[in-house]
């Protein structure tokens, strides 16, 4: 889904590889917020590579035209830490935003659907609010029904158990795995800095990125 | 060291207008984007913005406008010259004042708030958000503000020049006497072709570029929140100097 061949980005990645493969679930550590910050942007194809190779969906992401990034960007879900939600959109106007925005025709019992991603996960403010009052965990939830709803081949978590009760923690990685059984080769990449999130992922593979390259975990 | 700078100054205002340029025609490129429904939300809720919203303010700023202006021709050329102040109500209404007040108006109304709006959306990094989720923020951001304000554009000066000349007739009619088809023979024989096209082009133009400037001006804030006001600023400034080049331009072309 997501290669890197020795990717190099000036001042952040040094000949840097790493794969995520579909149907897998893998987790990559940073040191820093603002490495994982730069990370997400990398792997979202806002920040590209200056040498090596990063393969997006299997095609090499400097040879996409801008209509053909934005498609590969439509199969990959991010889930932000805070949330990434449009301040002058009110909460529902959010979730539906990617969803109608890439489909041509209005989709029957997509307002349904929203009710019940947003059931399953938990979220039970209002959904007609901006979302500025709402806190930051209310937020990430809203973003996760997002990327649900687009039913992505990929989907990012950035740090998405900050602040959370480890109860609360157990009940959103229930969620996630449920999330990713429900398609066939849908795979989960988890963006963190915090070590201990490896007690409540399930990941098939974990990556440490250090002085600008990734280091596989045993 | 002087020309250098003089050729710097040069080089960037080139750039930056060709940036300009590129963003008005990435607006038409996009315009069959008018389908999505997302983006339609956008385009319809600017037209409310700077168009609805705005449009009673217009219509009084435009009587009072018209009664200022008629009455000082009346004072000038007479009570009975009711066909000539109609001329020269439909020479300064038409030609020059509506395209340039519903342009001022629209500046410190839409300008401001479309690039502030965009720029908080930057420093929060909710452009980078839309880019994330495969959507072109030109696309979904930038083409229906530039489209909504410039038809807004068209709204408001007509009309600012219905009221202006409305209310100047009205006023005369009352308070001075001067029978009504006086006036209307005279609005009517001036009102041509020529003076139509002049005010449209006027606000078709002052409305791209207004919104182009502030489109441009948020896209660029970035870092830090307190560029905001730099930015809704510079988008204003730069807004009326634009209004005046081109509607000096405009004038010289139709009515030399």
């Amino acid at each position: 889904m997501i290669t890197f061949e020795c990717a190099s980005v000036k001042g952040f990645l040094d000949c840097a590889s790493l794969a995520v493969s579909a149907g897998g679930s893998c987790a990559v550590l940073t040191e820093t917020e603002f490495e994982k910050n730069l990370l997400l942007k990398v792997f979202a194809g806002l920040t590209r590579p200056d040498s090596g190779r990063m393969l997006l969906f299997g095609k090499e992401i400097s040879s996409l035209s801008a209509d053909e990034l934005n498609g590969a960007r439509k199969r990959i879900g991010i889930v932000q830490n805070n949330g990434g939600l449009i301040s002058n959109l009110k909460v529902w106007e959010n979730i539906l935003l990617p969803v109608s925005y890439h489909s041509p025709l209005p989709q029957q019992g997509l307002d349904e659907k929203m009710i019940n991603i947003l059931d399953k996960i938990g979220y039970d403010d209002d959904i007609t609010m901006l979302p500025g009052p709402l806190p930051e965990y209310k937020k990430r939830l809203a973003g996760f029904a997002r990327a649900m709803l687009m039913e992505p081949d990929l989907i990012i978590y950035d740090s998405v158990f900050d602040g959370l009760s480890p109860d609360i923690r157990g009940k959103v990685m229930g969620t996630i795995t449920e999330f990713q059984q429900e398609k066939e080769g849908r795979a989960s990449l988890f963006l963190d800095m915090d070590e201990g999130l490896l007690d409540y992922i399930r990941a098939d593979k974990v990556y440490m990125l250090k002085k600008g390259k990734f280091y596989e975990r045993n | 060291m002087r020309t250098k700078k003089i050729t710097d100054g040069a080089l960037n205002t080139i750039v930056y207008l060709s940036g300009l340029f590129n963003l008005i025609l990435g607006a038409l490129k996009n315009l069959p984007a008018l389908k999505i429904s997302p983006v339609r939300t956008v385009f319809f809720r600017q037209i409310y913005f700077a168009g609805i919203e705005t449009l009673g303010k217009m219509v009084i700023i435009g009587l009072l406008i018209g009664i200022v202006i008629i009455s000082q021709i009346t004072s000038l050329v007479g009570v009975g010259r009711g066909e000539l102040i109609g001329k020269i109500l439909v020479w300064v209404v038409v030609r020059e004042l509506g395209p340039l007040f519903a342009a001022i108006v629209v500046i410190a109304r839409s300008v401001t708030a479309i690039s502030a709006e965009l720029g908080s959306m930057n420093v929060q990094g909710e452009i980078a958000s839309i880019e994330m989720m495969g959507i072109d923020p030109e696309r979904y951001l930038i083409m229906p503000r530039i489209i909504a304000l410039t038809l807004s554009m068209v709204m408001l000066t007509f009309y600012f020049e219905l009221s202006a000349i409305l209310g100047g007739i009205a006023v005369t009619s009352v308070f001075w006497g001067v029978p009504f088809e006086q006036h209307t023979t005279g609005i009517l024989t001036s009102l041509t072709i020529m003076e139509l096209s002049a005010s449209l082009v006027k606000s078709l133009l002052f409305g791209v570029v207004i919104a182009a400037v502030s489109c441009s001006q948020g896209f660029k804030v970035s870092g830090s929140i307190t560029r905001i006001p730099q930015a809704t600023t510079k988008a204003t400034i730069q807004s009326l100097f634009f209004v005046f080049i081109f509607d000096g331009i405009i004038t010289l072309i139709f009515f030399l």
